[in-house]
């Protein structure tokens, strides 16, 4: 009788345990939804996102990827409201602004945790300048975006100008430029940097526009390397061996370039990008790239940029989210967007199989992904963005409209302290430094 | 109130309710946020935090943008003001013209009005480039070298000025419906006495169309204050902040330097100021606007 009662007792338990294994099973099948809103743009089109989404959920049937391509007129406000609200937020998306940057998810761990990834898969100076924020990693780098000096050949051949070399300075850049100048055929020989502190600024040992604790502008914006460089600056516009910035606003292309400018042979040398060095291999021009000058000693800065692709810190699924921006951002999903689209990989692996990389231009360009970004000082001091760069635009614009003398370059410099001091005070307590 | 009254104000009421709601959710509620936010330190994407008067402190004893962005601006009504009122003016007395094909003018005139304003300032980039826009071409014509126009220190508030033009045939067919509305039999009388053309104009189109002119000098009032894509998509606020409209400074605080809470006080300002000016208009029509009833 007893052992009658035991036996039914275990059968009863072998049943239950059976049913919770397997009511257990079906709620651990049951997918998980990760949401993610992106752009569309020509590296990475529409097709290759949903590409990205099909390959993802064929290698993972229990995530599903609910993709919202936006506009990216849309996208700020979409994404502020979202994050500022707490909820609704995406679960994976591009954080590129700077008060976004906290309400990432730190994914130091689950990195260092991934057998088939790690930093240092991507460039280095990408991976640091892009994915790392106040020493969490807050994302991964997707694509690769630089400026670099691209040249004419044909037009250098025909003034008889000897190619420009990675060692050439800034000075050197405007004797260039004079020498291809050709009035008569309405050619420039150079354009002029699109702002200060950029590349060439460093370069020339101008370090920062203020002091790296964000308390300090004195000896910063007005300090002698700051006024070489205005000085460098007010030398290459008086020389005339640039176009206007009317001629660039009405030729250029969105702010970013006067590409069409070098195209039509107008411009010998051009600070564009690699979406522009593209540009031109399709057109068939014969160009070559070197990075931009600098002064023996200094150390030679990029302009250059990435996408940020992170996880949102407010999401309820970190480990299947981080499955996927690991395989978005990882080698399979920016190799899926390089061969669809025209993107430039942030991994060494995958960019080396991009399609013209072995053109004698493209090797120019791998030349300058390894250097020292600007973006190193500028990404940890959102103020200067934000707030001082307007404050100390004046003396951009004096430069560039001619309405100061070389002499004056100082004293100007000099007059911006107190506002850009004014700015950096209002700022920093509200953006952080 | 009698039963039928009452039921016609609960029929008023509920006629008016879409209205109501619309205003209070998209009108009344952002304002008073707003004013809300204008005490408050906000990024958008954190609580906000509040700081009492600081914003305003700010905005009136140390910051140099707020003065030369509302000094831009005011400048830029001053000369488009009257150069829209006068040119839509003389449009529409030139539409009001009985003549063949009229029709086809006044919808080409009034085309301008409603294209999008970034293709305008795009297709403005190119009219006035220095070198090789079409004003500058015509104007080397006549042995006239043309300024750098948006990108000359002098020239760029004036250019964006004259820009603003093109929209002067959205104003034309409103003095058109004032002027349609001028009994004939005025016109008809005077001529008879003898009246000249300009003694017509001066004694009965002008004094007959001054509501239009009032209702246009509000609407252009706050357009004009309200200058923002020109500057946005062609000046970048510049050059040497010539261009710098207090809109743009607007913009450029709340969603470039996330600065909300400051940009909400300067809202606020612009708010005050348009309300301002409309309300000097209104109390002074009282003195020119002549209404024939």
């Amino acid at each position: 009788m007893k052992q009658s009662i035991v036996r039914r007792i275990l059968v009863v338990i072998s049943l239950l345990l059976l049913l919770l294994v397997s009511v257990g099973g079906a709620i651990a099948q049951e997918p998980v939804t990760i949401t993610w809103w992106t752009l569309a743009s020509a590296e990475s089109p529409e097709p290759a996102i949903r590409a990205v989404v099909e390959a993802f959920e064929a290698e993972h049937p229990n995530i599903k990827i609910d993709v919202t391509i936006m506009a990216e007129s849309a996208y700020g406000d979409l994404m502020n409201t979202a994050i500022g609200a707490g909820e609704g937020a995406p679960d994976i998306a591009y954080f590129w602004e700077a008060p976004w940057l906290p309400h990432t998810l730190d994914i130091t761990d689950h990195l260092e945790a991934d057998p088939d990834l790690s930093r240092d898969d991507y460039f280095e100076e990408y991976f640091n300048n892009w994915a790392v924020w106040n020493d969490r990693v807050v994302g991964l780098p997707f694509t690769v975006g630089a400026n670099f000096v691209m040249y004419n050949k044909d037009v250098f051949d025909e003034a008889g100008v000897d190619y420009p070399s990675a060692d050439w300075t800034p000075w050197d850049y405007i004797e260039i430029a004079k020498a291809l100048t050709d009035p008569d055929k309405r050619r420039w020989g150079g354009d002029r940097p699109r702002g200060p502190f950029r590349a060439v600024w460093r370069n020339i040992g101008a370090t920062k526009p203020y002091s790296d604790d964000s308390t300090t502008v004195e000896g910063y914006i007005n300090g002698e390397d700051s006024v070489a460089a205005y000085t460098w600056l007010w030398d290459l516009v008086d020389s005339g061996a640039t176009p206007t910035p009317a001629d660039i606003e009405v030729l250029g292309t969105e702010g970013t370039g006067p590409v069409d400018l070098f195209i039509a042979g107008r411009l010998g040398m051009a600070t564009l990008n690699n979406g522009h060095m593209i540009t031109a291999a399709n057109a068939e021009v014969n160009f070559g790239i070197v990075p931009e000058p600098h002064v023996p000693g200094n150390e030679r800065f990029v302009h250059a940029w990435a996408l940020r692709a992170s996880i949102w810190a407010g999401t309820e699924h970190p480990d299947e989210a981080y499955e996927f921006l690991s395989f978005w951002a990882g080698p399979e999903g920016q190799r899926i967007n390089m061969e669809i689209g025209a993107l430039m990989p942030s991994l060494p692996s995958v960019l080396e199989d991009y399609p013209d990389a072995e053109a004698d231009y493209f090797q120019g360009f791998l030349g300058v992904l390894n250097a020292t970004q600007t973006a190193e000082w500028r990404a940890t001091h959102p103020c200067w963005r934000g707030a001082v760069i307007r404050a100390v635009s004046d003396a951009w614009d004096l430069i560039m409209l001619g309405e100061i003398e070389r002499d004056e370059v100082q004293a100007t410099l000099d007059g911006l302290v107190e506002p850009a001091q004014a700015a950096l005070d209002e700022c920093v307590p509200r953006l952080g430094g | 109130m009698t039963a039928q009254e009452r039921r016609d104000a609960k029929t008023g009421y509920l006629a008016l309710s879409p209205w109501m709601a619309g205003f209070l959710v998209f009108y009344a509620f952002p304002i008073l946020a707003t004013l809300y936010f204008s005490f408050t330190q906000w990024t958008l994407v954190d609580r906000p935090v509040w700081i009492g008067l600081d914003n305003y402190i700010r905005m009136f004893t140390r910051d140099p943008l707020f003065v030369s962005s509302l000094k831009a601006t005011t400048l830029f009504v001053a000369l488009s003001l009257p150069l829209k009122l006068v040119l839509g003016l003389m449009l529409a007395l030139l539409l009001n013209l009985k003549m063949p094909g009229m029709n086809v003018f006044r919808t080409v005139f009034f085309i301008p009005a409603v294209i999008s304003g970034v293709a305008v300032s795009l297709m403005w980039i190119w009219f006035l480039q220095p070198d090789t826009g079409v004003v500058n071409t015509l104007l080397s014509y006549v042995g006239v070298q043309g300024p750098y126009w948006f990108w000359d220190l002098h020239w760029a508030l004036p250019s964006v000025a004259i820009m603003s033009i093109w929209k002067v045939g959205g104003a034309a067919i409103i003095y058109l419906a004032g002027l349609q509305n001028i009994p004939a039999h005025l016109y008809e009388a005077a001529e008879i006495d003898g009246a000249s053309k300009w003694r017509r104009f001066w004694r009965i189109t002008l004094p007959l169309l001054t509501p239009t002119l009032f209702f246009q000098l509000i609407i252009e009032l706050i357009d004009a204050f309200k200058i923002f894509t020109e500057a946005f998509v062609i000046t970048k606020g510049g050059p040497l902040k010539a261009t710098y409209f207090f809109l743009y400074y607007f913009y450029e605080e709340a969603f470039r330097n996330f600065n909300m809470g400051y940009a909400s006080a300067l809202a606020l300002f612009l708010l005050v100021v348009i309300m301002s000016c409309t309300v000097f208009v209104y109390r002074t029509s009282g003195r020119w606007v002549y209404y024939e009833n």
